[in-house]
């Protein structure tokens, strides 16, 4: 019997604990995450202290060693509770590119940085998207050059989460954050010549600047500045030209994170949704019991039963890759299919449950109001939906049929 | 000066899951989910931090069934070294009475083994059937001074004990000779949210299941022919609100009118 939808009963216990902390301390300060556009640091450092931020790393580096699927299981928890999204940005991220950054630095950086990255002291953020290029990566103009015995990088990264958290030192985490930022290191040799590098947003050479971003504004969205950034070489993640490739294994994670995300955030919007509905009432019924309301709650439920589903698979598609037990390209194409799915069933989901309430959702401080913005992130956010698209395609038609781009 | 703390614990059927009902009125705890009685996370949490301030032992006892022993991992997360369930066929239907006869038997063993227990701590009451007899009937059966609705330990030496104790409208501050029961409020001990760790390494810890005989029961003292306490019936309680406005401009006679209300509600008013 290899198909098994049971948590074992860590993971149980995993998600008691996450979920006795989130109802506690963060679902009463949702609306506040929003209004003041940041998340209390004391909730972060709690979120530290019970070691969210190092679910994947080894317990070598101090981190628990758990795999993809339980650090589903956490996020799940943390969605439950803060359908801003917030929370769940500075959680994946974090956790997906902090496994890469694990994965592919060396011994040196993961004394330096994995290790405080497990404990909580350093966040981790990825920096691709520049003011000029998006989902056409090739078009990045930041550039890193060899300087002695590290590197010296110059450019600017657009629409980038975590700026300030990372930027401060001392309020969120205590070193502040760096981001997994890509670079050409050989330009000429356009997606053959990049390279990743964790650049540390606390160096005085980092200037940033925030967005005003549509949704999930706890967690801050902007842009950086390197000028003339100096690395040592143990902070460049993997080789010379093959950060084009780490990116695409690192948006793979945070894709199946997103998925689950998605899939829980919708299905927590419709039980917030189905509560007021069940007590108010219109032409002498309570508005749940209308076909109308319920035939549009099967076909959303469905829909994100079969995302949250996908989802899981897409985590142990993980975790199958970690152990070697499946190829790189079977992985993409679960993860970019769990993305595609669960995004566009997650927004549907919860633009119909916010109708359920009539004017009265229609505010600042409903969570499914909040929510609805919070998904829309995802029809870009690592890695466009027609961006799913082409991948599953790619992986599904054949390579040999993708279609030419210049 | 180490400390050895002994903390009763009960699962109890989860306060947050809904509650079924056998056709005879009695809860149906065969499916239920069992968690922690929240209450006695309080105490939990106090017997931790006189272990962090002075060192020793913490150790649960609990009486349950055997498949309870995940519930009680729970507080083995929160910093509880080890844990004791009673679990024996010839416990069932216990009242307080044989069940703090039978938990304070094997406070007696952990004594022995332990070299001494200088404080058995519990919760108010348990979410589940509320006497909150046990702490005060587990002081009896073992001899010494018991304290109850403790708000917070202040000091612990020379072999006593001082506790501020909650009272109507105020508080006292108590000295009592160790070992003494105390049974912790929910006031000043807030539980831990444990860390994952902790919660993960909890799972490698075990949770030692006693049977009577181990703990030296008599069972003649235990179950239902130990047990004076008869459940006569069970009934649903309907809580119904209504709610009603008095529109009299008079305060005395709005007082008039509210307590008319509540005469025809049958509400006793003492006057």
């Amino acid at each position: 019997m290899p198909v098994d939808f049971e948590f074992a009963k860590e993971q149980e216990d995993v998600r008691s604990t996450v979920r006795e902390f989130a109802e506690k301390y963060i679902a009463p300060r949702v609306v506040e995450f929003e209004e003041k556009q940041l998340i209390p640091p004391e909730i972060v450092r709690e979120m530290s202290r019970l070691g969210l931020f190092g679910i994947l790393f080894p317990e070598q580096y101090g981190g628990l060693g758990l795999d993809p699927v339980t650090a589903g299981i956490v996020l799940e928890e943390i969605v439950r509770a803060d359908l801003t999204f917030s929370l769940a940005v500075a959680y994946l991220v974090h956790t997906s590119w902090g496994y890469v950054a694990y994965k592919y630095g060396n011994e040196e950086f993961r004394e330096d940085v994995i290790r405080r990255a497990a404990t909580g002291d350093v966040w981790i953020g990825i920096a691709t998207t520049e003011p000029g290029a998006g989902s056409d990566l090739t078009g990045i103009a930041t550039a890193a050059r060899r300087d002695g015995d590290g590197y010296v990088i110059a450019g600017e990264k657009a629409y980038i989460s975590g700026v300030r958290e990372a930027k401060e030192r001392g309020v969120w985490f205590p070193d502040g954050g760096g981001h997994v930022t890509l670079a050409y290191t050989d330009k000429s040799k356009q997606h053959r010549g990049m390279t990743l590098f964790f650049v540390p947003l606390t160096d005085p050479n980092v200037s940033i600047r925030l967005e005003k971003e549509f949704g999930r504004k706890g967690w801050s969205f902007g842009s950086f500045v390197l000028s003339d950034v100096r690395v040592p070489e143990r902070y460049r993640i993997g080789e010379e030209g093959r950060g084009f490739y780490i990116a695409m294994e690192g948006f793979d994670h945070a894709r199946a994170y997103i998925a689950l995300a998605c899939a829980v955030g919708g299905k927590r919007a419709i039980e917030l949704a189905l509560e007021y509905a069940k007590q108010r009432r219109a032409f002498g019924q309570p508005v749940a019991s209308f076909q109308g309301v319920q035939f549009q709650l099967a076909d959303n439920w469905a829909a994100l039963e079969a995302a949250h589903a996908l989802a899981y698979k897409a985590l142990w598609a993980l975790k199958m890759e970690q152990e070697g037990r499946i190829g790189r390209f079977e992985v993409t194409r679960i993860t970019a299919s769990a993305k595609l799915f669960a995004v566009q069933a997650a927004k549907r989901a919860i633009d119909d449950a916010l109708r359920w309430y009539g004017a009265y959702g229609y505010t600042e401080e409903n969570p499914v109001a909040l929510a609805l913005k919070a998904v829309k992130s995802y029809d870009w956010a690592e890695g466009s939906l027609d961006i799913m698209r082409l991948i599953v395609a790619r992986e599904v038609v054949g390579r040999e049929y993708t279609s030419k781009r210049k | 000066m180490p400390m050895n703390v002994v903390v009763l614990v009960k699962p109890v059927v989860d306060p947050k899951a809904a509650v079924r009902f056998r056709p005879d009125g009695t809860i149906d705890r065969s499916a239920a989910k069992l968690v922690v009685n929240p209450y006695d996370k309080h105490a939990v949490e106090a017997a931790v931090q006189l272990k962090e301030r002075f060192g020793g032992r913490v150790v649960s006892v609990s009486m349950a069934p055997p498949h309870a022993a995940d519930a009680i991992r729970e507080v083995l997360a929160m910093g509880v070294d080890e844990a004791v369930l009673l679990s024996d066929p010839r416990l069932a239907g216990s009242d307080t009475l044989a069940t703090s006869y039978a938990l304070s038997a094997v406070i007696r063993r952990l004594e022995q083994r332990l070299g001494g227990v200088d404080l058995v701590l519990c919760g108010i009451e348990t979410s589940d059937s509320n006497t909150g007899h046990i702490g005060p009937e587990v002081g009896e059966w073992l001899g010494i001074p018991s304290v109850s609705y403790v708000d917070r330990i202040l000091e612990v030496g020379d072999g006593r004990v001082s506790v501020k104790r909650l009272i109507e409208g105020g508080y006292a501050v108590v000295r009592v000779k160790l070992p003494a029961v105390l049974s912790i409020a929910g006031t000043s001990y807030q539980p831990r949210i444990p860390s994952l760790r902790d919660v993960l390494a909890a799972r490698r810890k075990q949770v030692a299941v006693w049977s009577a005989d181990d703990a030296g029961i008599d069972p003649s003292l235990v179950g239902i022919a130990g047990s004076p306490t008869r459940v006569v019936r069970m009934w649903r309680v309907e809580i119904k609100r209504k709610g009603v406005v008095i529109s009299e401009a008079d305060p005395d006679r709005a007082v008039d009118r509210l307590l008319e209300e509540l005469r025809k509600d049958g509400v006793p008013l003492g006057v």
